[in-house]
């Protein structure tokens, strides 16, 4: 097995693939995998050459082998994928039994391993793109499955540029194959992927999910990979696999070519051998040459043996947090416990009201978002994947999957995108039992709560010996103690006189006596006072002093905050006071696109006037004034309409452009907001016109312009149902037909997609006859709009607003 | 910040020869860094010999490409420069997430990426043709699929042989949308003989009526 001998001995892979077969004529565009059926004696001989120059690990011919990017006539996958493997096994079968080593030694039998090349799919995954994740996971399985039929020896996926098709590829081997996996990702000189991730995040996310060996391949050439190299060896501790290009592509003459030597290229390797690197190799450009010359330089070379690391790691698709170094924020809001807007957007499906709660959470100052979505009555397993993944397309924070339900956790833990954190275990067996063997395999920082079937101990000592049970538990199944953070458990002091006493001595032990990660529900520890934040905010402090992690906090409680920048002033955790000092120098602008919202005049302006210039927090302001004296349907007949009607016109006329329009009417619905809540209040209700479903098309991903349209919508009094983009057509009429709704207005960017516009269009014809649909988007036109059958073409937003009055009678 | 990227966003912004109120300038600076902060501009080019018949059918390599605009674009020419540029994922999440708090800050972000995504291809393309100038050929203006008669559907064997998923990750969806969104795919002409600027978009197109006209 290859497994036991990685991380011991230095291991050679191959070179490059492509730049051979184009010098033996495969043409541009050619698919290089169908030569394994047509020159599978030019492949069989690329594989001979690189096992003479040295090679312990040859890469089947099957980079682009996957049914989302290969597709050639007369051609099956299967049989390309197999053959791949064949060619490559009998080249290692024949090195077995002639066996000639770098240095030219004859007679030593040597192990030639047979690894089956994965490279990414070609597609981006939604939400970036439209590839589902399990589709990019069926894809990568069949291909595997095949591979070790075919009698590969390990999996070695490569060139990943992003985390989540690298998730979808690991876990597709890891679950349908028993070979090892080898995964390695293709960073750029700003020492990130192309989807945005930081190295640790890389490395917190496939050990995670427990691969044998990771790294680096392509994208730059052994001097432009150093930095890399260095930050993966100072985090990992796995086996680093270094596999670079013969340096950056050039053209001459029409002709692709990479200038590192042979040479050059091995004293480059030998110095990434030096740092730490186990497994080396060639990716773009390099040729038997380089490896000949690789090999023989490096066979020599002692090899580091990979240690372990005790950075805490949680990650996103777009950034690392590591806890430890002073104590981090986990916002808390996204959680229906006790607030009735938040249960209310639940059961109705809002969720942009989440996304939004999780947005104002980050630009507060959150590093992680704590993510619960359970109500009683709804499928929580369907909601919290929707929702990680709704908040995963707008944020980057790394997440915090809680809930009981296990069956919601393990489904939340598949479809993440990075290391999450995970609340929670507790001391009891069943909750171990339940809990571990998801962290096991999906990896993920675990939060472990200091109770037990006893109960929640009334000593700092008790707790701690359920922290150290919960730690020994999860060692059973190689969760390390890096992975846990133990929740000390603040009781309120109303009902607890000794509560906070307890947990800071049980932080500071565990901190202490275990080494072990610390969290905290803060603000537990005033339930049931007055002016909670004031407890709340010096008790957050004691934590922190106590050696507190990260705190589950509100970060939109200015108490809280403060505590938390004054403590990493006080305490040289924030090098020159910096964080603080932008922080509190300039509050003034520090919520807010930074753009003059001209509250000066605040008292001067009309409701009308700050709406008709757009002056959001003006009018929120003037509003809440003016109904401190007015009904708010009065406020809205008054001012409201008639500023909107203003501004409307005007864009109709062309004196008023579209980021004006916009921002009116942004500045109206704040306004309105204010006016709901009071009419929510007092059980008043708004009439509204009319429900208009909004969607962009089936295939359609852009959805700016239909998001333009629903914003004025709802200003002009419309209850507007938005599917969102990509919506297929019969989900478009069963809503229609459930809500017994009377317009519906499509969104098209492309000629590529008006098709399903078109194909929606004729469902609808055919199921609500009675419903009339408006169409718009960059590609469209009146006639095109007839040819398809629409019964309205609007060329801007306030078209469609326009439409609408009309068709409901107003 | 210069002038003629403020025009430039103020126009895709649908302000026709109109200039922008202060405010709006003011939010558009602040939008152009925002979208410069999130962008990770990645380009690609390649470069191939290219054949046309007497049809006007252009040959590059595996491909052969039937579109009259396109074989008059590249009349003259002995080989052809396949390019793809992008800003970059980050630059959708950021227009993503604004769209959700304030969609006048949305879509002005939104003529802001465009606009520096054509100040970058404008740039790179200067570059290139500095480059081949040394070869003695001159660059002709960059024509994309999906303009004209150039079939959108193009798109995919030129992103292929441009291996930008791999390269510049810029991918296509099923429906031949790129991903990311503010992303490029063209092709430019080398000829051996000097002609007109290479950089020029909008005014080359024959979509007069084009409310977003320079």
């Amino acid at each position: 097995m290859i497994t036991d001998r990685l991380g011991k001995e230095l291991l050679f892979f191959d070179g490059g693939m492509g730049t051979l077969l184009q010098e033996k004529g495969l043409a541009p565009g050619e698919l290089p995998e169908t030569w394994n059926m047509f020159r599978p004696e030019v492949i069989k001989e690329i594989h001979e050459r690189y096992i003479e120059a040295g090679s312990d690990i040859v890469l089947t011919n099957t980079f682009g082998a996957n049914a989302l990017k290969f597709h050639a006539d007369g051609c099956s996958l299967e049989e390309i994928v197999k053959t791949a493997v064949r060619l490559a096994k009998e080249a290692a079968a024949e090195a077995d039994t002639v066996s000639t080593d770098s240095s030219g030694t004859r007679g030593e039998k040597r192990t030639v391993y047979t690894a089956l090349d994965i490279g990414p799919t070609g597609k981006l995954l939604k939400p970036m793109g439209d590839l589902d994740f399990e589709t990019a996971y069926e894809a990568f399985k069949e291909v595997m499955v095949w591979g070790e039929e075919a009698g590969a020896d390990l999996i070695h996926i490569e060139t990943m540029s992003d985390t989540y098709e690298l998730k979808a590829a690991v876990l597709a081997a890891k679950e349908n194959t028993s070979l090892p996996v080898f995964a390695t990702a293709i960073f750029d000189e700003r020492r990130k992927l192309l989807t945005g991730a930081d190295v640790p995040s890389v490395i917190a996310l496939l050990e995670g999910l427990r691969v044998d060996a990771l790294g680096i391949n392509c994208g730059m050439g052994p001097e432009q990979m150093l930095p890399v190299v260095e930050e993966y060896i100072k985090y990992s501790s796995l086996p680093v696999i270094v596999k670079p290009n013969a340096g950056l592509p050039k053209q001459i003459d029409g002709q692709t070519y990479y200038d590192v030597s042979p040479e050059e290229f091995s004293g480059f390797m030998e110095k990434i051998v030096s740092m730490g690197a186990c497994v080396i190799g060639g990716c773009c450009g390099t040729t038997p040459e380089h490896i000949k010359a690789m090999t023989k330089r490096c066979r020599k070379s002692d090899i580091i043996r990979p240690s372990e690391k005790s950075d805490t790691i949680v990650s996103s698709y777009g950034q690392s947090v590591f806890l430890g170094n002073g104590s981090k924020i986990i916002g808390e809001r996204i959680n229906p416990t006790g607030k009735k807007k938040f249960k209310q957007a639940l059961k109705d499906h809002d969720l942009e009201y989440i996304l939004r709660e999780g947005i104002a959470q980050q630009d507060s100052g959150a590093h992680i978002l704590d993510v619960n979505v359970g109500l009683p009555d709804i499928d929580e397993i369907s909601m919290m994947k929707e929702t990680i993944q709704a908040l995963q397309s707008v944020v980057n924070l790394p997440l915090q999957i809680d809930t009981v339900d296990a069956g919601a956790m393990e489904a939340a833990l598949r479809i993440y995108n990075g290391k999450a954190m995970v609340n929670s275990v507790s001391g009891k067996q069943e909750s171990m039992d339940k809990v571990f063997p998801l962290i096991q395999k999906y990896g993920g920082v675990v939060i472990g709560l200091t109770l037990d079937e006893e109960g929640i101990p009334g000593t700092a000592e008790g707790r701690v010996r359920i922290a150290e049970r919960i730690i020994s538990e999860a060692a059973k199944y190689g969760i390390k103690k890096k992975d846990i953070v133990i929740d000390a458990l603040a009781m309120t002091i109303s009902s607890e006189p000794d509560g906070a006493k307890v947990t800071l001595e049980t932080l500071r032990r565990l901190r202490d006596e275990l080494d072990v990660n610390t969290v905290l529900g803060v603000s537990n520890i005033s339930f049931g006072l007055p002016a909670r934040p004031v407890v709340n905010a010096a008790f957050y402090t004691m934590a922190m002093m106590n050696g507190l992690s990260a705190g589950i906090i509100n970060p939109a409680s200015e108490d809280m905050m403060k505590a938390w920048y004054a403590y990493h002033a006080l305490m040289g955790l924030d090098a020159n006071c910096e964080t603080y000092i932008n922080h509190y120098s300039n509050t003034q602008t520090a919520n807010g696109g930074g753009t003059s919202s001209g509250t000066a005049q605040k008292t001067s302006a009309s409701l009308k006037e700050s709406i008709e210039k757009g002056l959001k927090e003006d009018a929120a302001v003037i509003t809440e004034e003016l109904s401190k004296t007015q009904e708010p349907l009065e406020i809205i007949n008054a001012e409201l309409i008639p500023a909107l009607n203003h501004v409307g016109d005007g864009f109709e006329k062309g004196t008023v452009f579209l980021p004006q329009l916009l921002m009116s009417a942004e500045a109206a619905k704040s306004a309105f907001g204010i006016l709901k809540d009071k009419m929510d209040k007092s059980g008043e209700v708004q009439e509204k016109i009319g429900t208009v479903v909004l969607a962009t098309v089936k295939g359609d991903i852009h959805d700016i312009g239909k998001n333009i349209v629903k914003v004025l919508l709802e200003n002009y009094s419309f209850d507007v149902i938005d599917l969102g983009k990509d919506v297929p057509p019969e989900q478009i009429v069963d809503t229609v037909l459930e809500k017994n709704v009377r317009l519906v207005g499509l969104s098209a960017l492309m000629t590529t997609t008006v098709v399903s516009m078109e194909e929606t269009i004729k469902l609808l014809r055919e199921h609500a006859p009675q419903c009339k649909v408006m169409v718009g988007g960059a590609v469209l036109n009146q006639d095109y709009a007839d040819m398809i059958g629409a019964d309205f073409y609007g060329k801007d937003a306030m078209q469609s607003v326009r439409y609408a009055q009309g068709l409901f009678g107003c | 910040m210069t002038d003629r990227r403020m025009k430039e966003a103020v126009r895709y912004l649908g302000y026709g020869r109109n200039t922008a109120d202060e405010r709006t300038r003011m939010m558009i600076k602040d939008a152009f860094s925002e979208v410069e902060e999130a962008a990770g501009p990645k380009s690609i080019c390649r470069i191939f010999d290219m054949e046309q018949d007497s049809d006007g059918r252009i040959m590059i390599g595996n491909i052969s490409i039937e579109s009259h605009r396109l074989s008059r674009n590249l009349r003259g020419c002995v080989k052809v420069v396949l390019f793809g540029a992008t800003l970059g994922p980050g630059v959708d999440q950021l227009i993503r997430r604004t769209s959700l708090t304030d969609m006048s800050h949305a879509v002005i972000q939104q003529a802001c990426a465009a606009t520096i995504l054509e100040e970058y291809c404008d740039k790179k393309q200067l570059e290139l043709g500095d480059e081949l100038e040394g070869e003695g050929l001159y660059l002709r203006p960059r024509f994309s699929p999906g303009y004209g008669d150039f079939d959108i559907h193009y798109q995919k064997p030129l992103m292929q042989m441009l291996d930008c998923a791999k390269t510049i990750g810029l991918t296509m969806t099923d429906s031949y949308m790129m991903t990311p969104s503010k992303s490029v795919t063209a092709v430019i002409g080398a000829s051996p003989v000097k002609e007109r600027c290479p950089v020029a978009g909008c005014e080359a197109c024959d979509k007069t009526d084009c409310e977003f006209r320079r």
